[in-house]
């Protein structure tokens, strides 16, 4: 019991980084029909904007109250992200809007390898690690299992920054814009509705909400790299597939899934360690067999 | 000696010389050392040429080889690359040379290896460790550095002497890390131990899922072959996930950079073992500090490298079968280093011999233990 306890705690947290990242995708998706590769990397930058904002912000001693410095930082990198974000979608997409779904794929991929590239020149091609110690070290033990205050806040600051959004999009008068030109561009348009400023709102929010992960991820863990964008991006991809792509809490549930079969996989079976990938890849596989959609694909009608 | 009797004496010795039969009395002995000498990995080149030129002039000083022979050392750069190594290696056999020292990577030796066998020419690897160079059957081919499996053989000698009764090793499926955890985990199990295998994938953030399987296992000791970089993370989580310091966690040589401490935390660090080959000056054998006192006289710098020092130590092999069979012939050096060569004091340790592969016998592999955030040797 301790055990799985444990292993569903780990799954949660790593359930809700590819949740964090995996809106970004499907929002663009549900608006474009567009799968934006350069997003992976977008989480990438926010995770180095927030180290050299620790650096310059919490260690210098600029800001000595904690919670007001990472607030600070929260908003400047997800601002600046969120920046870059509709930079990349008015220099990288929209130009090629008209031009087939191929060639933005291939500008997305591009932009992915040129963000890389950016920070790697930037900032050296070897591992960074956030200080340490700036964080408090309280951590609990629930029947066994281990729980730090820094995984519980990520959680809380995710599930909130989730369930934001969905209040946003369902809720609001952009939201309905946002959702309006989802299902029809055209339409759209004609109800009155700038369909490039709803794009570029979109690429503002997701890139927002990634560099918010990306500051967590490095606050957590410790440790980040200019490739980490890839890897993350790619999980957070199948997470939104997983839970029916262009659909909002199908990436958060898909995301969660997604991190607890991982989780569990490498948990419980022989092997588990190496072939945790695989085994994540399959079930995806098998979804897509048996619910093509995704799967929260059909039980909303309305994309995004 | 006058001149009335020098012209008639070079005469007499062109003529014999060409008559094919003088004697070559004083001749030089050519040795090549190969390695990196430019390129990515000139550093490695550069050492070897300096450790091997210190031990050659010093032979030279005393009088040379085989009755006063001087030994000559012939530089062959491949700067790192294979397609530059072979041509190299077909120049030394132009040059002549009895023996070689190098190459530097695996990939360079390699290449050049054919060449030298094909010429039967003595060559010695101070360097490459990949086990597929010993195994092409070639009969003049030696390395003094020690192939993959004994830092295996190392880990799980240990590890039953300290009385570990279950272990699990870690790796991250590259070919390299993997082959090292095999082997040690053969090895242990062999002697006894009850083993566990299983891998991570490397460049991930959240190594949890598996370290809580491990810490469910309850074995007494981990030992992960991997990179630093994921060295440092798995660090980091095994302890607060409370794995250590009750688990004794051990890295392979891969880990052996103070960047591991940096990502894992001096506080996640304290106690980690790392099982690598040891420093220049942390060599504990008389032989090496006199080889490094003299070292430091001529170049003002200690040796950085253990493979600086690997690469004296191939010299001062081929030295020692050209004494003891008094000759430069590839067959009879080879047959010696194969069957009679034993227990030589090497500066990286005595050399037990050479199987008959041409792999060196024994290891030198020791741990480190990291203590506030520095790599100490460690005693247990």
């Amino acid at each position: 019991m301790e055990f799985f306890l444990q292993q569903a705690i780990n799954g949660i947290t790593i359930g809700a980084f590819y949740a964090l990242i995996a809106l970004g995708y499907t929002m663009v998706y549900g608006i474009l029909k567009l799968i934006n590769f350069a997003h992976g990397d977008l989480f990438m930058v926010g995770s180095y904007l927030g180290y050299t904002l620790v650096i310059a912000l919490i260690i210098s001693g600029l800001i000595p109250n904690l919670l007001v410095a990472l607030l600070i930082i929260f908003l400047m990198a997800m601002g600046m992200v969120a920046l870059t974000g509709a930079l990349l979608e008015r220099v990288a997409y929209r130009p090629l809007r008209k031009a087939g779904r191929l060639a933005p794929v291939v500008s997305a991929l591009g932009a992915s390898i040129f963000l890389q590239n950016v920070v790697m020149l930037i900032y050296g091609p070897r591992y960074h690690v956030y200080p340490k110690g700036i964080l408090p070290d309280i951590h609990w033990s629930i029947g066994g299992a281990y729980v730090t205050l820094v995984q519980l806040a990520t959680l809380v600051i995710s599930i909130l920054l989730m369930g934001g959004l969905y209040f946003f999009i369902q809720r609001t008068r952009l939201g309905t814009a946002i959702r309006a030109v989802a299902l029809d561009h055209d339409t759209a348009r004609l109800m009155g509705i700038d369909v490039n400023r709803i794009i570029t709102l979109v690429f503002l929010l997701g890139p927002a909400l990634g560099a918010a992960g990306g500051i967590m991820i490095g606050l957590y863990y410790g440790r980040i790299n200019f490739t980490m964008g890839w890897g993350y991006g790619l999980k957070a991809f199948v997470a939104a597939i997983l839970g029916g792509i262009g659909n909002i809490p199908g990436a958060m549930v898909g995301g969660f899934l997604l991190g607890i079969f991982e989780t569990l996989a490498a948990g419980y079976l022989p092997w588990g360690g190496a072939w945790k990938d695989a085994i994540a890849f399959l079930i995806l596989i098998l979804i897509l067999i048996l619910r093509p959609t995704g799967l929260l694909g059909e039980r909303v009608v309305e994309k995004i | 000696m006058s001149k009335r009797f020098v012209v008639p004496l070079v005469l007499l010795l062109v003529l014999t010389h060409l008559a094919g039969c003088a004697p070559k009395a004083k001749e030089p002995i050519k040795i090549a050392v190969q390695g990196p000498i430019t390129g990515k990995w000139a550093y490695e080149g550069e050492g070897f040429v300096k450790c091997v030129k210190l031990l050659a002039e010093e032979i030279n000083e005393k009088g040379g080889l085989l009755d006063g022979r001087m030994i000559e050392i012939v530089e062959a750069d491949d700067k790192g690359e294979p397609s530059e190594a072979s041509l190299v290696a077909a120049k030394m056999v132009d040059e002549g040379v009895v023996a070689v020292v190098g190459s530097y990577s695996s990939t360079c030796t390699e290449p050049a290896s054919a060449i030298y066998n094909e010429a039967n020419i003595l060559q010695i690897t101070p360097s490459s460790t990949a086990t597929v160079l010993t195994t092409k059957g070639y009969k003049q081919f030696f390395r003094t550095c020690f192939l993959d499996d004994r830092q295996g053989l190392f880990v799980a000698e240990k590890f039953i002497e300290w009385g570990i009764e279950k272990a699990f090793f870690l790796h991250d499926n590259s070919t390299y890390a993997k082959g090292l955890a095999e082997w040690a985990m053969k090895y242990y199990e062999e002697r006894g131990g009850e083993g566990l295998i299983d891998a991570i994938t490397p460049g991930e953030t959240d190594y949890t899922p598996i370290l809580t399987r491990i810490k469910a296992a309850e074995p007494d000791a981990i030992y992960f072959t991997g990179y630093h970089p994921d060295g440092g993370l798995l660090l980091k989580q095994a302890r607060e996930l409370g794995l250590t310091p009750d688990i004794l966690f051990a890295l392979g040589n891969a880990c052996n950079n103070p960047e591991m401490i940096e990502i894992a935390g001096v506080e996640a660090a304290e106690g980690a073992l790392v099982s690598t080959e040891p420093l220049p000056h942390d060599l504990p054998y008389p032989e090496a500090k006199e080889f490094i006192e003299k070292f430091e006289a001529k170049y003002g710098e200690p040796p950085a490298s253990i493979w600086w020092v690997m690469a004296a130590d191939a010299f001062n092999v081929i030295v020692e079968a050209i004494k003891a069979t008094g000759s430069t012939d590839t067959d009879k050096m080879a047959e010696y280093l194969h069957t009679e060569f034993k227990d030589y004091p090497g500066i990286t340790g005595p050399i037990i011999g050479f199987d008959e592969k041409g792999d060196r016998l024994g290891t030198i592999h020791k741990f480190y233990v990291i203590r506030n955030g520095e790599f100490v040797p460690y005693e247990k």
